[in-house]
C-alpha cells in the first residue's frame, strides 16, 4: 500500500482533539506505517497546498470568512473527515447558539469584547459549509474510533460502519451498572454510541459529547431526567444543551 | 443421580476446590447490582444475589465475539473453547439457557455458541433473594428445568447439591462431599417446591391466552401508546437471557491484507437492526419505534412458543429494571393488552 497523505486543519475549537492524537500509544504508531502526515500544526511546521488523501478538519464553522478555506481543503482532499465534536456537530461551541452575540461576547471577553474579529455566527458543524464524508465524534474524539475508522479508510472502504444506536447499547454490552440504578442521571439513551460508553463505566453520567442519535426521543429524556434523575423541569430541559445544542428540537 | 450435603461454612472451600480445576464464573457484587464474573477470590461469591445485569449466556455467547481472522485470503476460526464452571445459575436462567441451546442448534448449528456451551459445567442455585421485578413464578411453568449439571439448594444449615448429569458427577467425584441425609434432601425439595411463591410479581394470564390476544392486537394503536417513551436503546433486548440476535461485521486490521470478523449482540429495538441493503441503498422494514416495540412483544409472547414449548420469556424481570423509561416490563405491557 502506498502511504496515505493526511493533513489536519483547525477551525473554531480548543484543538483538544489534535492534542488527544499526540497522546496515542501503540495502535497510532502502527498506523503511521501507512500514513504520511503532510500538515499538522500541533506537531510540525510544514504546511501543504498539494492534494491530500484524507483531510481531518477540527473545529466548527462559526465565521463566514472560514468558508473559502474550508472549500479549498475540500477541493484538494479525497476524503474529508470531521474530526471531533466541534466539527461533527458544532460541539460545545453551539452552547452559544441560543444566546445573543453581545451577551456571550461580553461574558467571555469582557472589556475586549468589541474587537471586530470576535464577531461570529452560530457555531455549526463543518458540513454546513462543505460536503463531509465521515465523522469521528466525541469531545475529545475517541482514539479507538479514530484508529478503527482510519484503518478502514486507508483500505479503501468507502462506507465505514459506525453505530447509529444510543450509548446504552455499549454500556449494556460491557455490563456497566446503569447510572439511574445508582441514583444518578445520564444522557446515554439519546447519545450516539461509538465511544464504547467509557463515562458510565467510570461512574459518571454520559453527557452526549458525541451528539444525539437520529431519532432521539427528547421528550422522554426530559421525563426520565425528572422522574428518575431527580431534576427540575428547567434543568432537565437544559441538560442536553452542553454538547448537543444543534440537535435540540428548539435549535 | 445423587445428592450431597455442604455445610454453610464449607461453601467457600467447595468453590475453591472447583477453582483449582477450572475457572469458575459466578455471581459477584458490582455497585448496587450483581454480575457473573470469573471468581478471583472465593470470598466474592454471592449466592444471595437477586439477579445479574447481563444473563449467564454471555459465558457461551459473549457480547462481542471474534469469529475469524483473515490474512492474504486465508481465514482462521477464533473458536477457542475453555472449560468453565458456571456456578449459581437461577432456575429461570437455566430455562433460558435450555432455550438458547435449542435456538442455536436447530436448523443451523452455531458452532461459535455450541463449542463454548459444551465445555461448560452448569451448577444452578435456588433463588435466595428474589429480584423485585421478577415474575418467574408465573411464566414458563410448563418448561422442564433441564440443561444444568448440578443444583445447589440452600437449606437451614447449609446446601444440598443435587448432581444430575455425568459431567456434574465427574466434576465433583474427587471432592469427598458427604451424602445428603433423607431429612436434608426433603428440606431441599420443600424449598424448591415453594420457590415460586416468593416471586414478587405475578403475571395472572395463561400463556395461550396471552399469545392469542397479543397476536390479535397486531394492528391495534395500543403499540403507539405503549412505545411513546421508547429510546430504541435496546437495553430490554441486551439484558434478556432468551434474546439471541447478533450483528456480524468485518473489519480491516492495520496490516496490508489482514482483518477480522466479529459478532456483537444486537436487538430488535434498535433501528439499525431492521435496516437492510436494497439495490445500493437501504430500507428499514420496522421504521418506527412502535413497530419495533411490538415486534419484541410478539417474539416474547407468541412467535416462538411452538418451537420452545413456552413463551420466550422466563420472567427474570431484567428488562423491566433495565429500561430507563420503564416501559419494557412484560407484566405491565401484557396486562395492558389483555385488558384492552
Ligand atoms: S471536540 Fe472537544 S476536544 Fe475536540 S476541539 Fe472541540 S472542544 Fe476541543
Ligand atoms: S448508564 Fe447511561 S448509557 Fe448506561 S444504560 Fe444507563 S442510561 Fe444508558
Ligand atoms: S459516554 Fe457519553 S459523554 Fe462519554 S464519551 Fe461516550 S458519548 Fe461522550
Ligand atoms: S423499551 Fe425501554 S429498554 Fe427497550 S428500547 Fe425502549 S427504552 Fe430501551
Ligand atoms: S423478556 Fe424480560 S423478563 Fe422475560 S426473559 Fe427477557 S429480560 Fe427476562
Amino acid at each position: 500500500m502506498a502511504k496515505v497523505r493526511c493533513a489536519w486543519f483547525d477551525f473554531t475549537s480548543c484543538e483538544g482533539c489534535q492534542i488527544e492524537m499526540t497522546n496515542f500509544g501503540a495502535p497510532f504508531l502502527q498506523l503511521l506505517d501507512h500514513v504520511e502526515i503532510v500538515e499538522f500544526r500541533e506537531v510540525m511546521k510544514e504546511t501543504t497546498d498539494e492534494p491530500i488523501d484524507i483531510a481531518f478538519i477540527e473545529g466548527s464553522f462559526s465565521r463566514e470568512e472560514d468558508r473559502a478555506r474550508l472549500e479549498s481543503i475540500r477541493e484538494r482532499a479525497g476524503v474529508v473527515i470531521a474530526f471531533g465534536a466541534c466539527a461533527a456537530t458544532g460541539g460545545i461551541n453551539a452552547l452559544k447558539n441560543h444566546m445573543d452575540m453581545d451577551d456571550y461576547k461580553k461574558c467571555v471577553y469582557g472589556d475586549d469584547s468589541n474587537m471586530p474579529h470576535l464577531d461570529t455566527q452560530k457555531a455549526m458543524p463543518i458540513s454546513a459549509a462543505i460536503k463531509v464524508d465521515m465523522a469521528i465524534n466525541g469531545c475529545p474524539m475517541s482514539r479507538d474510533e479514530f484508529v478503527r475508522i482510519v484503518t478502514q479508510v486507508i483500505h479503501g472502504t468507502e462506507k465505514v460502519y459506525v453505530p447509529s444506536y444510543p450509548v446504552c447499547v455499549e454500556c449494556k454490552l460491557r455490563e456497566t451498572v446503569c447510572r439511574y440504578e445508582e441514583g444518578d442521571h445520564c444522557l446515554g439513551p439519546i447519545a450516539l454510541a461509538g465511544c464504547g460508553a467509557p463515562c458510565p463505566a467510570d461512574g459518571i453520567p454520559c453527557e452526549a459529547c458525541r451528539g444525539m442519535v437520529v431519532d432521539a426521543n427528547q421528550e422522554s429524556m426530559e421525563k426520565v431526567l425528572q422522574e428518575n434523575g431527580g431534576m427540575s423541569e428547567k434543568r432537565a430541559k437544559d441538560k442536553s444543551r452542553m454538547f448537543t445544542a444543534n440537535f435540540r428540537s428548539d435549535a | 443421580m445423587s445428592g450431597y450435603y455442604i455445610p454453610s461454612e464449607g461453601l467457600q472451600s467447595f468453590a475453591q476446590s472447583l477453582m483449582a480445576k477450572m475457572p469458575v464464573v459466578a455471581p459477584v457484587a458490582k455497585g448496587k447490582r450483581f454480575i457473573f464474573d470469573q471468581l478471583g477470590d472465593v470470598a466474592e461469591l454471592r449466592l444471595d444475589y437477586d439477579t445479574t445485569v447481563l444473563p449467564p449466556k454471555k459465558v457461551f455467547f459473549p457480547p462481542k465475539q471474534d469469529l475469524l481472522e483473515f490474512d492474504e485470503g486465508k481465514a482462521t476460526s477464533c473458536l477457542d473453547p475453555q472449560a468453565k464452571v458456571l456456578l449459581g445459575v437461577h432456575p429461570y436462567d437455566i430455562k433460558a439457557i435450555s432455550m438458547t441451546d435449542k435456538l442455536f442448534s436447530d436448523n443451523y448449528a452455531d458452532s461459535n455458541y455450541l463449542a463454548n456451551r459444551e465445555v461448560a459445567v452448569i451448577i444452578g442455585s435456588n433463588v435466595q433473594t428474589p429480584y423485585e421485578r421478577a415474575f418467574y413464578g408465573s411464566i414458563a411453568q410448563d418448561l422442564e428445568l433441564v440443561g444444568h449439571d448440578a443444583f445447589l439448594t440452600k437449606i437451614s444449615d447449609g446446601y444440598v447439591l443435587d448432581v444430575v448429569t455425568e459431567k456434574g458427577e465427574k466434576l465433583i467425584a474427587d471432592l469427598g462431599l458427604a451424602d445428603a441425609s433423607a431429612e436434608q434432601t426433603s428440606e431441599a425439595e420443600g424449598v424448591n417446591a415453594k420457590a415460586d411463591e416468593d416471586c414478587p410479581v405475578k403475571l395472572p394470564f395463561a400463556a395461550g391466552d396471552v399469545s392469542e390476544k397479543v397476536r390479535n392486537s397486531f394492528k391495534s394503536e395500543i403499540w403507539d401508546e405503549l412505545s411513546k417513551d421508547c429510546f430504541s436503546c435496546g437495553s430490554c433486548n441486551l439484558v434478556c437471557p432468551t434474546c439471541y440476535c447478533f450483528d456480524v461485521q468485518d473489519e480491516w486490521g492495520l496490516g496490508a491484507s489482514n482483518g477480522k470478523r466479529y459478532r456483537r449482540w444486537d436487538g430488535c429495538l434498535s433501528s439499525e437492526f431492521s435496516e437492510v441493503s436494497v439495490q445500493g441503498g437501504s430500507e428499514n422494514f420496522r421504521e418506527n419505534r412502535a413497530e419495533r416495540y411490538r415486534h419484541r412483544f410478539m417474539r416474547k409472547t407468541a412467535y416462538l412458543n411452538d418451537k420452545l414449548g413456552a413463551p420466550a420469556c422466563v420472567g427474570c424481570g431484567r428488562c423491566a429494571g433495565a429500561c430507563t423509561a420503564d416501559i419494557a416490563d412484560p407484566v405491565n405491557t401484557i396486562t395492558r393488552i389483555m385488558e384492552s
